[in-house]
């Protein structure tokens, strides 16, 4: 009788003991994956884009010239085929001009901020020119306001009626971008 | 023999209640599996409870001076969330001898391990950040970050809800605006920066990690700075459980922003101007119950534009592989505005594992602001193992008003008052001797006023005089004490 109600006693007070040791595990399962992928919270914005022509840049790599740029961010970044380098100038109103190298009859021009969106959406004010020979320009897009917004790209187009032009003139005259006194493009892009 | 019955009868009574009591709470243990595209450690196996925990190889920096082209190395990290009690099991394969020794830091834990056949043992009840150091070298310390459960997760369903769940994620960078919350889960690493600019209440949480080893270092060709967590002129952000690793320069940046809660963020660095935890211009800041091992400062206050009022640190650890441990300045002045200031700021219950290079305490005023009202309360350096630049810089506690290759001011100077040392424990040092301390002041108008230390014992020795204490002065310091 003394035997059972001793061991009675030591599986009462085991019991808890053991029980007090006992662990309850969440784990958390990682997915299939073969490489590092997009977060699916954040879809690919590539599709609502602001489309550009599918012709060839004719801006891209031809010598630019524009006046003062902010810190490093000197124009030849402009049409260098990187959104992640970019040009700033020193204040406004800031001209920036392509030389073609060659006559073309251009009706396109975009102008690209970095597509992240770190890169807050923004204001430029931009105007268009074209020009024969590098002297005379001819307005061919006014000064209009466009909307920057990572949501289509951080891009903007200007479509302009077709003019032969061997030298191509931007001119910034307003960034509502709190972060900078001057202009700023990633890429400025001249189509046919 | 009924006697006795009811004497066993009245013990039962009084010991299975709380026997039961215990019973009913069992350990809760939350174990995240590493994304599949990745690896567990070769250096170190862990398992809690008897469970295997991923361990994720981190970027640190054993190269304790300033190198441009630094090559880092890496060390082990794991983490799980718990409540209750947590048996931990270590194996490092990874090293080159079998473990004889080790240590668990912080060593207020008091926290004996057992080893035995390379295996190292030890339990903890408690949340929060253990390091254990093999061997006698600190060359592949392990960091476990034993999380408290989450509470508070945030809806996937919410519209206002960046759900990241476990896996590797990679897109160039993250934006979040008001309002917004970001999950990151445990088990998650993301290659990305978030940036939160010009926002108002938002939340960053989980227990997922921010890794920016995609990038190269940011002074490399090519490379430009890519920090972790930037906030930038918005307020009332919270940051909570994440950690930080192999950033390519700054860890988490706050600028110009206001009323910011940090909470359980734990930062790894091992690359260039891998700063921890660094304020610019704010306000009302309080980081609580965190984490930075760092190569380059790894609590930081500077002026950029404007002044700062009202820092806090509060139960934070510390590992500074690089440059200094609480640093104010050097810049306090660097957008040149109309009297700036740096005040009410607090370090509490800071502990210091390891300092390698530069001051554990330090107030550089290189430009020209007013610092005052500064108290460090009960700051515990484990290792004081400061080695300093060709012989300088290796102080336990600098605070000077000169110039330097960061000042933006350049013919004036500001003024340091009221400051306060409460409790500052150095348990070893490099050579075991008491590290010197340098107060210098600039001129008559540019002093350093007002520096009590008080309950401050260096090598189990407690310091009552300035000069036990080797702390030197010039001419442009005053009421300086120490009791």
């Amino acid at each position: 009788m003394k035997r059972i109600f001793c061991l009675l006693l030591a599986a009462l007070l085991a019991l808890p003991a053991l029980a007090a040791c006992e662990t309850i595990v969440t784990i958390v399962s990682a997915p299939e994956q073969t490489a590092p992928q997009r977060p699916p919270c954040f879809p690919d914005p590539a599709d609502d884009y602001i489309p550009l022509p599918d012709t060839e840049n004719l801006a891209q790599g031809k010598p630019v010239a524009s006046g003062a740029h902010t810190d490093v961010y000197v124009d030849r970044n402009v049409n260098d085929g990187k959104t992640d380098t970019y040009w700033e100038s020193k204040g406004f109103p800031a001209e920036i001009t392509f030389d073609l190298q060659g006559t073309y009859t251009v009706s396109t021009v975009a102008v690209c901020l970095n597509p992240s969106s770190i890169w807050e959406p923004r204001i430029q004010e931009i105007a268009v020119e074209v020009s024969p020979d590098g002297e005379t320009f001819t307005q061919v897009a006014a000064p209009d306001r466009y909307q920057f917004d990572a949501a289509t790209g951080n891009r903007v187009r200007i479509d302009f009626d077709p003019m032969p032009a061997a030298f191509v003139r931007l001119i910034f005259t307003l960034n509502s971008s709190s972060r900078t006194g001057g202009a700023q493009a990633a890429e400025i892009c001249v189509y046919e | 023999m009924k006697k006795t019955i009811l004497l066993f009868a009245l013990c039962l009574l009084l010991i299975l209640p709380a026997a039961w009591a215990r019973a009913e709470q069992p350990t809760l243990l939350t174990l995240y599996e590493g994304p599949r595209t990745m690896q567990s450690s070769q250096t170190a196996a862990v398992t809690v409870n008897g469970y295997d925990l991923f361990v994720y190889d981190v970027m640190v920096n054993h190269e304790h001076i300033w190198n441009a082209n630094t090559q880092p190395t890496t060390t082990p990290m794991t983490y799980f969330d718990f409540e209750g009690r947590a048996e931990v099991e270590i194996r490092m394969p990874g090293l080159p001898q079998i473990v004889e020794s080790a240590v668990v830091q912080p060593y207020a834990w008091g926290i004996e391990p057992e080893v035995q056949g390379g295996a190292v043992r030890f339990t903890i009840t408690q949340p929060g950040q253990y390091t254990v150091v093999f061997n006698g070298s600190v060359n592949k310390a392990l960091h476990i970050f034993a999380n408290p459960l989450e509470t508070d997760v945030p809806d996937p369903d919410d519209p206002d809800v960046f759900y990241i769940g476990p896996g590797e994620w990679v897109m160039d960078a993250i934006a979040l605006t008001d309002n917004q919350t970001l999950y990151l889960s445990g088990g998650a690493v993301l290659h990305s920066i978030i940036s939160v600019a010009n926002a108002e209440n938002v939340r960053i949480c989980g227990r997922g990690l921010i890794d920016g080893s995609d990038y190269p270092a940011w002074n490399q060709p090519g490379s430009y700075a890519r920090v972790p967590i930037d906030l930038n002129h918005s307020k009332n952000v919270t940051v909570e459980g994440i950690g930080i690793v192999n950033s390519n320069c700054w860890n988490f940046n706050s600028y110009s922003s206001k009323n910011v809660t940090v909470d359980n963020v734990k930062i790894i660095s091992g690359r260039q101007n891998g700063d921890g935890f660094t304020f610019q211009s704010c306000v009302d800041h309080v980081v609580t119950n965190s984490f930075a091992r760092t190569w380059d400062d790894s609590l930081v206050i500077k002026n950029y534009s404007g002044s700062t009022k009202g820092i806090t640190f509060k139960n934070m650890q510390v590992w500074t592989d690089l440059a200094q441990s609480m640093e104010i300045g050097y810049e306090t002045d660097k957008g040149l505005t109309l009297d700036p200031e740096i005040t009410d700021v607090l370090f509490e219950d800071i502990t210091v594992l390891y300092n390698f290079h530069k001051p554990v305490i330090s107030i550089h005023n290189s430009d020209d602001a007013f610092v005052h009202g500064v108290t460090y309360r009960n700051i515990t350096v484990e290792n004081a193992m400061m080695q300093g630049d060709n012989g300088n810089n290796k102080e336990l506690i600098e605070m000077t008003l000169q110039n330097s290759s960061w000042s933006t001011v350049r013919d004036e100077f500001g003024s340091i008052d009221d400051v306060l040392i409460d409790g500052l424990t150095v348990l070893n040092t490099v050579d075991g001797k008491i590290p010197a301390s340098r107060l210098a002041g600039q001129g008559e108008d540019n002093r350093i006023t007002n520096v009590r230390l008080k309950n401050v014992s260096i090598l189990s020795e407690p310091i009552t005089d300035l000069k036990t204490l080797k702390l030197r002065t010039n001419e442009f310091c005053e009421n300086i004490t120490i009791e």
